[in-house]
Order: C-alpha cells, then structure tokens, then sequence
C-alpha cells in the first residue's frame, strides 16, 4: 500500500524559466576527472 | 583526446608524453562516460525516458565535458515537459562547447516560438501551484490544476505522476490508472509511474473481487452499502440501489396512466393558460401595429387626396388661363385690333374716327388682367399709347365738330351720338357734355338731361355752361317745352343744381343711346400707359 505522504516527498517544485538562471550557476558540475585531478594533486602534495 | 593534466594530445601509451601522467584510468573513465551515453540513447530510443536520464547523468558524471550526453539529456527533459531543465542543459553544452554545437539549433527554436515557452512555463507554474495545494491538503484544487497543467503540457509526466498519485489518495482508481496509462504512452519504463500504476490496479482488481455479479457495468464493482451497489463505469461511479420491488406489468402501465393524466393536467392548467395569454399577447400587438398601419395609410390617403384637390385645382386653374389667353377678347385678338388699328392709321390718317373705331375693340375685353404687365409686351403698350394719345384727341375733335353740326341742324339724336363719342373719348370736355345734356333735354328725355347736367355741376364748377345747367336744373321737366327753343341760349339762372354726386352719373359712363354701346370714360389701358411711362 501507497503511502500518499511519503510519496508526496519524492516530489519537488518543477524548475520555472525564473530561475534557469539560478539553477544553472548553481549547477555542480564536478565530474570523476575532477576528482581524479584533485586526487592527483593531494597526492602530490602529500609526497613533498 | 588530451591530457587531463596539461592538455597535450595524448597517443596511444599509457602515459602522457608530455608530463607523464598516467592516463590508464582516465581513458576508463571516458570510456565508461561514453557507455553510459550509448544506454541512455538506446533507452531513448524505446521511450524508456527516466532511465535514459540516469544513464546520461551517469555519463555526465563521468565526463561533464561528454557534449552528445548533455545535449540529449536536454532533449530527454524536454520530452518529459521540463522545458526549463532541458534549456539549462542546452545553456551548459553551450558554454563548454560554443562552436559547432547542435544545443543551438535546440536553444534556438524554443526562443523563435516564445508563445509556447510562456505557455509551457504557465504549466510549471500550474504544476507547482498544485503540488502546494497537496501539501496544503486541498486535493481536489490539486486535482483541477493537474488537469489543467496537462491541458497545456501534455508531455510533463511528472504531473501524470502526482495527478495519478492524488487519484489513488481520493479512491479513483480507474482515473488514476487511466492517467497513468497515458503517462506510460510518453515514459514507459518510469518507476513511479508503474508503482502507482500497479497500485491503482490491485485496488481496482479487488474491487472487481468484491463486486455483485448481476447489477454491476463496466470493469469495478463495489458494494458500498447494504441497499446500493457502488461501480465504476470508465469514469463515472455509479450507485445503484438495491431491494427496490420488482415492479409488476399492470403497475407499469397504471403508473404510466397516471403519469399521462398528470401530464395532461399540467398542460391543461399551467401550459395552455400561459400559451393563450401569449397568444392573445401577440394577437393584440399585431391590431395594434395594424391600427397603427392603418392610421399611416389614412393619413396618407387624406394627404394624397388633398394633394389631388390641389392639383385638380391647379389644373382648373390653368385651364381658365389657357381659355381666357386663346378664347374671345384673348391677347392675341387685341394684338390683332391694334395691329388693323395702326394699319389703318398708317393708311388713312385722316380717318381718326374709323382708327379710333377700331382701337375702341381693345375695350370690349377683359381689360381687368390681374397680370396685364406680363401678358402685353412694351412694344404694344408703347403703339397703344402713341395712338391712343395721337387718334383719340382727334377723333374727339372730329366727333364734337360733327355732333355741334348736327346739334345746330337740330338733329339730336345724331348730336348725342356723335357728342357721346367725343365725350367718351375727352371726359374733360364740358362744352360737349352740356351740349349733349342739352341734346338729350331737346329729344324729351329730361331724366338723361338732368342727370347730365348734375354731373356738369358737379365735375365742372368753373364751366362757362354752369348757370344753363343749374338753371335747367331748377326748373327742371316743368319749363321743358319752353326752354327747347332756347337751346343754344346760355341760361343766365345762378339757382343751386339738383343734388345728384357724379358717382350716380359718371359710374363707367354707361351712356347709351340707340343700342350704341358707350366708350367707357376709363382708360382701358391706363395702367398700361403709366406702365409704359
């Protein structure tokens, strides 16, 4: 059985062109190559 | 593909060639980037739209510079109906990539249509305007907006999902299974969808289970009750109630009777009435407006026989003109007169007496013309009067000189014609109107006399021949036999004339004598000399 209240969470207000702006400064766009980069230089400046 | 550590171009080693990075687990990473970008292009293509978006996020993930990942994720959110999402991700493709990039042909036709992006982000709007009335608990605004979100965008599933999930929440299963059913038609694979829909189906199988076998339509029965039966027919619930008594043939028909007669009734009493009020209503506006016609056309009648008086009027009117123009004494026939008069003048001008004879024709007329200035022109007046001046003063002379002739010869009645003549033409002659008296006195018609004489009295007061005329006067018809031969004795008596006022003798001088028509002493063509002058 449903449980109406819990799956009323699961939805979110839909983006209005307003705030496209918003969202797309606000957009993360880090991906695993970053991540990998950034490992790279920790690790590099671990070694020194 | 270039190295993510110094961007040099990288070759087929394991390494970079440049700075020595290993690069073994970056070409995993962009393969893995490029896989999850092939799933999500197949899952679009068999319209599997949310997994699609996991597996482009997936690849995005990966390699946020994977443009064709980006770019279709953009398109996948646009068919979703998050026009705004997919914008954002065309926007970003844009910025990393802002040559040759296909999000500009996407970017490009959503803003040469701006009505339809106002239209579609009035549905977002819509769409979250009903998510804060579920949250506010007011589930039937929602459901009403819902409908109207998917009325303007068809394609945004999750509006498919909440409407679904609200009709689950109300107990309308069938809506909620039709709505999402066409959910499915735009995602097919979309979790939610399917929970929802799956949950909307038990809920309609067990009330297939639970439903009266005889009673019941469409694909769910429900008892609700103890005396109805609840079902759902496509999308109407329907509530049939039960232990109602089968109703026998005779009732049947006596019920139908008794609805006849109460239907009669009701026409007879209530229908009837109001139509022949309505009718009479009518009947009465129409002789009204046919009064009211008629009254027009009496109106116009009176106003086109008045109009036919006055023409027929008119018509006498020119008819008698016409006459008196053509007929006897017409204006033609004294343009004739006066033509034989001047011939004549001109002939014979010593004849005065004939020319004036025939001049004397202009007065048996109509000399009264109302409109003698229009109908005689002035050349006419101006003969008339030139003939009339010059023929007149010696037609006179030549009437007195015969009619003295005559008188002196005893011969009176000639006298009185001829002096009757020169008075008629020179009425300022008192010699020829004593001596005319004096005629008359002499052939014994002393009422002529004396009233000639009364009008010398009168009109010419320093005559020579006063005192004979006042003195024939006083003794009157008495001294008659005895003053005949004293004819052309003056009298020499100053006794007072008889009171008789020239208005009783000079009146149109009508001074016949011997069935010879007297001149008028009035000008006929008075008016028409001064006019001429």
């Amino acid at each position: 059985m449903i449980d109406f209240e819990e799956e009323l969470k699961k939805f979110h207000p839909s983006l209005e062109v307003e705030d496209a702006e918003t969202y797309i400064h606000n957009t993360d766009v880090i991906d695993v190559v970053d991540l990998m980069i950034q490992l790279a230089e920790a690790s590099r400046i671990y070694e020194e | 593909m270039r190295c993510f550590n110094c961007g040099a171009v990288l070759s087929g080693n394991d390494f970079c060639t440049n700075c020595g990075t290993d690069i073994r687990i970056y070409r995993r990473i962009m393969r893995l980037s490029n896989m999850y970008y092939n799933d999500g292009l197949k899952k679009a293509q068999v319209r599997d739209l949310s997994g699609a978006v996991e597996s482009l996020r997936q690849s995005l993930k990966c390699n946020r510079n994977n443009i064709d990942a980006r770019n279709l994720l953009g398109l996948v959110y646009f068919e979703m109906g998050e026009a705004v999402a997919a914008l954002s991700e065309w926007v970003i493709s844009k910025n990393i990539k802002p040559e040759r990039n296909v999000a500009d042909d996407f970017i490009e036709e959503i803003q040469s249509n701006p009505t339809r992006l106002t239209g579609i982000n009035q549905s977002l709007k819509k769409y979250n305007q009903a998510l804060s009335y579920c949250h506010q608990e007011s589930y039937d605004l929602a459901i009403i907006q819902l409908k109207k979100v998917l009325q303007m965008n068809s394609n945004l599933i999750v509006a498919y999902q909440l409407l679904g999930l609200l009709y689950i929440r109300t107990g309308e299963f069938g809506r909620a299974r039709k709505t999402l059913e066409n959910g499915r038609k735009i995602d097919k694979n979309n979790t939610l969808l399917l929970s929802y829909l799956r949950e909307a189906e038990a809920a309609l199988e067990e009330r297939d289970g639970n439903a009266l076998p005889h009673g019941s339509r469409g694909s769910s029965h429900a008892r609700a009750a103890n005396d109805s039966i609840v079902y759902q027919s496509g999308n109407e619930t329907i509530i049939q109630p039960l232990n109602t008594p089968e109703r026998g043939g005779s009732s049947t028909f006596l019920n139908i009777l008794i609805g006849l007669a109460v239907g009669i009734a009701l026409m007879w009493f209530l229908v009837l009435p109001a139509r022949i009020r309505s009718s009479a209503a009518e009947n009465s506006d129409e002789m009204v407006q046919v009064s009211n016609e008629l009254t027009e056309k009496s109106a116009d009648i009176d106003e086109l026989n008045k109009r036919v008086s006055a023409l027929t009027q008119e018509n006498r009117d020119l008819n008698d003109r016409i006459e008196t123009l053509s007929g006897g004494g017409s204006v033609v026939e004294r343009y004739d007169i006066l033509a034989k008069a001047a011939l004549n003048y001109i002939e014979h001008p010593d004849d005065v007496i004939a020319t004036s004879g025939i001049l004397s024709g202009l007065t048996s007329g109509d000399t009264e013309e109302e409109d003698s200035e229009i109908v005689y022109s002035d050349a006419f007046k101006a003969l008339y009067a030139y003939l009339n001046s010059d023929v007149s003063k010696k037609a006179a002379e030549e009437y007195t000189s015969k009619g003295m002739q005559a008188y002196e010869g005893e011969n009176y009645n000639e006298a009185i014609t001829n002096l009757q003549n020169s008075f008629n033409v020179d009425p300022t002659n008192d010699k020829v109107l004593y001596y005319l008296a004096s005629s008359y006195r002499n052939i014994g018609d002393s009422d002529k006399a004396t009233e000639l004489f009364s009008a010398l009295v009168n009109n010419f007061p320093d005559s020579e021949f006063l005192d004979s005329a006042r003195g024939y006067l006083r003794n009157g018809a008495e001294n008659e036999n005895a003053d005949q031969n004293a004819g052309n004795n003056n009298s020499q008596n100053n006794e007072q004339p008889a009171q008789t006022t020239t208005d009783q003798v000079l009146p149109g001088l009508d001074l016949t004598n011997g069935g010879q028509a007297a001149q008028p002493a009035v000008d006929p063509l008075a008016g028409i000399g001064a006019a001429v002058q």
